[in-house]
């Protein structure tokens, strides 16, 4: 039973009934469509995050960056080479995992602080290509005129074609994870010498990831470009990476649907806020209050423990049973461990 | 077939880890390495796995020189180890971690992972049968769904045992597998190691134990300060006082009695 196909999907299936219902209460509002499928774009770009991220550890900046990859490459196919969009999807697949493999395994070595400087930088490098790209990436004004998509040209057939990107994308990372090489990803997370005595090239297991996690980033793109039509040098910036951070950990990273959750809270969130200027006060607030409190996210932690914990007044939810002489270190949240040596 | 330890010299810094060591492990056999804390047994571990860099000297495996064998590539090839301080992720299930053994025999590509296909599928389903055995074996099918940081000490090292054997090696390194183990669980490692050997397995064994390395081993290695002492059958040892003092220490009356226990 425990290793039934419904035991293991469940994540996705959960989303996928979530889903039907929220298709009822939003079919035929535009407005609900339309934020709808935002959640959705940004729900992909916090899953993959959430793979990077919560499960291999690599605190990565450049999501937004690949995510731009993804959406300049398929505008750029379709307005000025008239280009299906559905080859521009292969590319948004494609290019951003043919760049992060290699990035990833030169950095990979380093460690978790150097690490996310340098996607930060990366993600950097990304901006100033688009902004200097000229008439090729549209520079500063942007590229406008992209196409919509021929299967989903309405917001109500965008809304199932962007959600059922989600439900793919989670359906893959869950199987992934419950494989020989998802089982390695998380050694090599807590310890990465231990990984390599179970025989894991770890170098290489951890680049994989990341260009996995660079491809459902890709899609995101895709879809963002395919939905607004326009894509500018402000669109997908290292702000958007860094929501889509705050969306994974706030759902919880290392849990399948915590990114999805992540994503729908803070977008709705958002909508509520007076002004876009106090998004970032309210957002860092957030992130604040669930490190100090949760610091596995809202779907990664043990709640029925906590409340227990707090009645009796001690006993910590999340702290692991200390063994003598374990000798393994672990922080906190765990998820940057091991990842540099 | 066996694994060649030759004038093998470990440095760090300007300290010498091991000196000019020297260990032929054949298949099938079991030979032990003993010596006080600091001798570099562990360092000869890390350096046939490749964990530590050789400055001089050679290993090779089955005739092969790895000194340009990554370590990874090493535990495809048939190796296999168990560290002194079980290096393991407290809230992984003990059915999980021993699972994770069996990354070397996986043929899983990661897109087929992703899609999860028949093949992988069924490799997986292969996998967690030959996991069961092994927890069956190792009598910890109760504990299965237990995270590896609520059981005892004893248990994790069994769990580290099983975890390495679930690839089926050729060579077996375990870096004092009996500590902490109650009296039946250590019987029950012992007739694994001696079972393991009999199929043709080359152990090489760490022990602080000395009943037990004499029950195992064919042939016994003393280490002393990173250099080899002396070296043969655990019983001719027993004689030499070199051994005695550099060992067991003063009072060899007393450890002697303990170890025919």
């Amino acid at each position: 039973m425990k290793h039934s196909f419904v035991t293991r999907q469940r994540p996705t299936l959960v989303l996928m009934a979530i889903l039907a219902i929220a298709s009822v209460f939003t079919y035929g509002h535009a407005f609900w469509l339309d934020n709808s499928i935002v959640i959705a774009i940004f729900a992909l770009m916090a899953i993959s995050v959430g793979l990077c991220y919560g499960q291999a550890g690599i605190l990565s900046m450049a999501t937004a960056g690949f995510a731009s990859v993804g959406a300049f490459g398929t505008a750029i196919l379709t307005t000025r080479y008239g280009l299906s969009p559905y080859i521009g999807f292969g590319f948004a697949v494609v290019a951003p995992m043919l760049l992060a493999y290699p990035i990833a395994r030169a950095l990979t070595r380093l460690s978790p602080m150097p690490l996310s400087m340098a996607t930060f930088l990366l993600s950097g490098i990304f901006e100033i290509a688009v902004r200097e790209g000229g008439d090729f990436t549209g520079g500063y004004i942007g590229l406008s005129g992209i196409p919509r998509l021929s299967i989903a040209d309405t917001a109500q057939s965008m809304h199932f074609l962007a959600w059922g990107l989600v439900l793919l994308a989670l359906f893959l990372c869950v199987n992934l994870m419950h494989s020989s090489h998802g089982r390695a990803i998380k050694t090599a997370r807590h310890d990465a010498l231990r990984a390599t005595a179970d025989g894991v090239a770890v170098p290489h297991l951890l680049a994989s990831t990341f260009a996995v996690s660079a491809a459902i980033a890709g899609v995101a793109g895709w879809l963002y470009a395919h939905h607004l039509t326009y894509m500018g040098p402000d669109s997908l910036t290292t702000q958007v990476s860094i929501q889509a951070m705050l969306m994974a950990v706030v759902g919880g990273a290392q849990t399948f649907l915590g990114p999805v959750v992540g994503a729908a809270l803070l977008l709705l969130l958002t909508l509520n806020l007076p002004a876009a200027e106090t998004q970032g006060m309210v957002f860092g607030g957030i992130l604040v209050t669930v490190l100090l409190f949760t610091p596995r996210g809202l779907l990664g932690t043990n709640w029925k423990a906590l409340m227990r914990g707090r009645s009796s007044g001690r006993e910590e939810p999340f702290a692991r049973p200390a063994q003598p002489g374990s000798g393994a270190a672990i922080s906190g949240t765990s998820v940057t461990d091991g990842v540099g040596s | 077939m066996s694994i060649i330890v030759d004038r093998v010299n470990v440095r760090f810094g300007g300290v010498s880890a091991l000196t000019d060591v020297s260990i032929r492990l054949d298949s099938g056999r079991v030979v032990s390495i003993i010596g006080p804390n600091g001798a570099g047994k562990s360092t000869l571990f890390n350096a046939i796995t490749g964990l530590a860099a050789v400055s001089d000297g050679s290993v090779r495996i089955d005739d092969t020189d790895v000194a340009t064998t990554p370590p990874y590539r090493r535990i495809a090839c048939g190796l296999a180890r168990t560290f002194q301080t079980p290096r393991f992720d407290p809230l992984v299930t003990v059915e999980e971690a021993v699972l994770c053994g069996f990354y070397p025999v996986s043929r899983a590509g990661m897109l087929g992972a992703l899609v999860r296909t028949p093949a992988v599928a069924k490799e997986e389903r292969d996998h967690l049968a030959a996991c069961n055995r092994l927890l069956e074996h190792f009598k910890l099918d109760d504990m299965r769904d237990a995270v590896l940081g609520e059981i005892p000490m004893g248990q994790v090292r069994l769990v580290e045992v099983a975890r390495a054997i679930a690839n089926q090696p050729r060579y077996l390194l375990l870096d004092e597998p009996a500590a902490g183990l109650a009296k039946p669980e250590q019987e029950m490692l012992t007739t694994e190691i001696r079972r393991l050997a009999e199929t043709g397995v080359g152990i090489l064994l760490v022990e602080h134990n000395f009943a037990l390395v004499r029950q195992l081993s064919d042939h016994t290695v003393v280490l002393d300060r990173g250099a080899m002492l002396i070296e043969g059958r655990p019983e001719k040892l027993m004689q030499d006082p070199r051994f005695v003092e550099a060992y067991l220490g003063a009072s060899h009356q007393d450890h002697s009695e303990e170890a025919a226990r």
